[in-house]
């Protein structure tokens, strides 16, 4: 989904003489091409505080600037530069970041990415968006251009497959499965895994709802509120803590209406996991696999 | 144009009223850094105050954000807006905060007051600048203690990496930060060296001599340019001068009233 995106993203630079593109020492598959774009691309090296700077700069002259890194290094270590360079000007600035949760878990905890969409979340005129799969991420950027920062997007890496055929509309939740018991909203490649568990749930005649909730900010609220009041239990699920995700998204959002259906969140608890693993490892550790999540909504129900 | 002593004497009496009108503090890197600005804007800056968002104008990027009195003072003395506009200074329930913001004045580019965050702000816009053919330069004001952020030496490397000889830095070197000399907390010095040794064009200069302040940030260079502004951290005040008592120091109205003699 890297690949797709930033393929994207180059196409509409070719397109758009005012998009910049600045990366943190972050490889990608149309380096060749970006450099013959001359300074509308900068690989301004590990120095990301500055790299969120000159991209507001350039957004303050009028550009729309596009900043790459992996997640850690490019949202929490330049937390400020984000806030008051791009979100306190409105600049159209979009932090692309790649290594969502447990993409580069063997790596260790510098390397996870589980607090990103909370900081984020807390940026007043920051969007966030986080793709199930190469279609959507493409898609998704071609709206974010549309559209204008400040704005997020969580990336996994590669090789991700799509995992639905539909076209992602900005700020909607989509129906990737229906289902009329339970509803799970689910963000990120972690779709796949909501997913499975419905798949199993049918087989023990659970009829389960999947929503891919591919923008977190804004959230779309009426299909959390709809869902609400019209399944008997709605859960989320995020490669994300389980504090100020999407889980916390929606909680916020049932916490203030009347005679709510019983809510669960799944995500990675408020503690980095103290063993190493790939992503599918670590999903399975932390309960956050498929078989994990049927087995505890079936419990729920 | 008006004469630069009186546009000077006038931004710093503004200093004085605006914060003590607010109850606020920040008046002694406020004032330090007047006759930078008056050179800036009344000399050296291509800008016009009835244009404020001209394409082709040069930038100023405010990375000492504290010091937003001293800027406003100088861009209403300049004809950006009048100074009934800044009655609101820092109280209550008005847009114009202590600290500064872009697009609640004319003329005011960047929001700022957390240390370290200009020099990339100005380092993008001259990289835009020199892409486009624009013919802006950028002028970015920081203060001495700020040189302690690391993400401004991330900015000194880019820069310079990139030959972006339409960039001027200007450091406000008053000595001092919140209520200590710098060098005693943590030292910047040698900092011509350092500069240097960063790949960037150094000069240095008295920062309260206007004229001079002029010429030397109307040079430039094949390469960034830094100029290092001598100056005195509460300058034309008696009492504050070379005092670190003035970054968080609230006038009193018999000190303000005697500041106010002294200034005008």
């Amino acid at each position: 989904m890297r690949n797709a995106t930033i393929q994207t993203l180059y196409e509409e630079a070719l397109r758009n003489p005012n998009v910049y593109f600045i990366t943190g020492d972050f490889q990608h598959v149309r380096e060749k091409e970006f450099i013959a774009l001359g300074a509308r691309y900068q690989n301004a090296g590990m120095a990301e505080q500055n790299i969120i700077g000159l991209a507001a700069g350039t957004a303050l002259c009028g550009k729309k600037a596009f900043v790459y890194s992996i997640i850690p290094f490019i949202t929490l270590r330049c937390m400020e530069q984000i806030k008051i360079d791009v979100c306190a000007h409105k600049a159209d600035v979009t932090v692309i970041g790649g290594g969502a949760g447990f993409t580069y878990g063997t790596c260790g905890v510098t390397h996870l990415a589980i607090e990103d969409i909370a900081m984020m979340r807390a940026l007043p005129h920051m969007k966030i968006v986080s793709p199930s799969g190469p279609a959507e991420a493409s898609a998704l950027m071609r709206e974010i251009v549309r559209i204008g920062g400040p704005a997020y997007m969580r990336l996994n890496k590669k090789g991700e497959i799509n995992l639905h055929n539909k076209l992602p509309e900005f700020g909607k939740g989509m129906v990737v499965k229906e289902g009329k018991d339970v509803c799970i909203i689910a963000t990120g490649t972690i779709l796949a895994e909501a997913i499975k568990a419905a798949q199993v749930l049918a087989e023990k005649g659970v009829s389960v709802e999947v929503v891919n909730m591919h923008t977190i900010k804004p959230l779309d609220a009426n299909l959390v509120k709809e869902r609400a009041l019209s399944r008997r239990l709605i859960c989320t699920l995020e490669e994300h803590s389980v504090i100020g995700g999407l889980g916390s998204a929606v909680a916020e959002v049932l916490a203030e209406i009347k005679g709510t259906s019983r809510f669960q969140r799944f995500g990675i608890p408020d503690e980095w996991p103290n063993v190493t693993g790939n992503q599918a490892f670590l999903r399975d550790y932390t309960g956050l696999s498929g078989e994990k999540v049927a087995v505890a909504i079936e419990k729920l129900l | 144009m008006e004469n630069l002593t009186v546009a000077a004497k006038k931004a710093r009496r503004s200093v004085l009223d605006l914060v003590y009108g607010a109850n606020d503090s920040h008046i002694g890197c406020a004032l330090s850094a007047v006759d930078i600005l008056v050179a800036l804007y009344f000399r050296v800056m291509k800008i016009d105050p009835a244009n404020p968002k001209e394409p082709g104008r040069d930038r100023f990027v405010l990375s000492k954000g504290h010091a937003a009195s001293a800027l406003y003072a100088v861009l209403s003395g300049r004809g950006f807006f009048s100074k009934g506009a800044l009655e609101t200074f820092a109280k209550n329930g008005s847009s114009i905060a202590s600290h500064v913001t872009h697009d609640v004045l004319p003329g005011v580019e960047t929001t700022g007051g957390s240390g370290g965050h200009g020099l990339s702000l100005g380092a993008g816009m001259a990289l835009v600048s020199r892409a486009d053919n624009a013919g802006c330069r950028v002028f970015v004001l920081a203060g001495d203690g700020e040189l302690q952020e690391g993400s401004f030496w991330e900015a000194m490397m880019f820069a310079s990496s990139r030959d972006l000889a339409n960039l001027t830095l200007i450091v406000d070197r008053n000595m001092f930060q919140t209520w200590s000399k710098v060098d005693e907390v943590v030292a910047i010095e040698p900092l011509v060296e350092k500069f240097k040794a960063f790949g960037w064009d150094v000069d240095d200069v008295d920062g309260h001599n206007i004229p001079k302040l002029a010429e030397i940030l109307t040079k430039t260079a094949d390469r960034p340019r830094v100029v290092i502004a001598h100056t005195t951290k509460g300058k034309g005040v008696s009492f504050m001068e070379g005092s670190g008592d003035w970054h968080n120091g609230v006038l009193t109205e018999e000190q303000y009233k005697n500041a106010v003699k002294e200034v005008s």
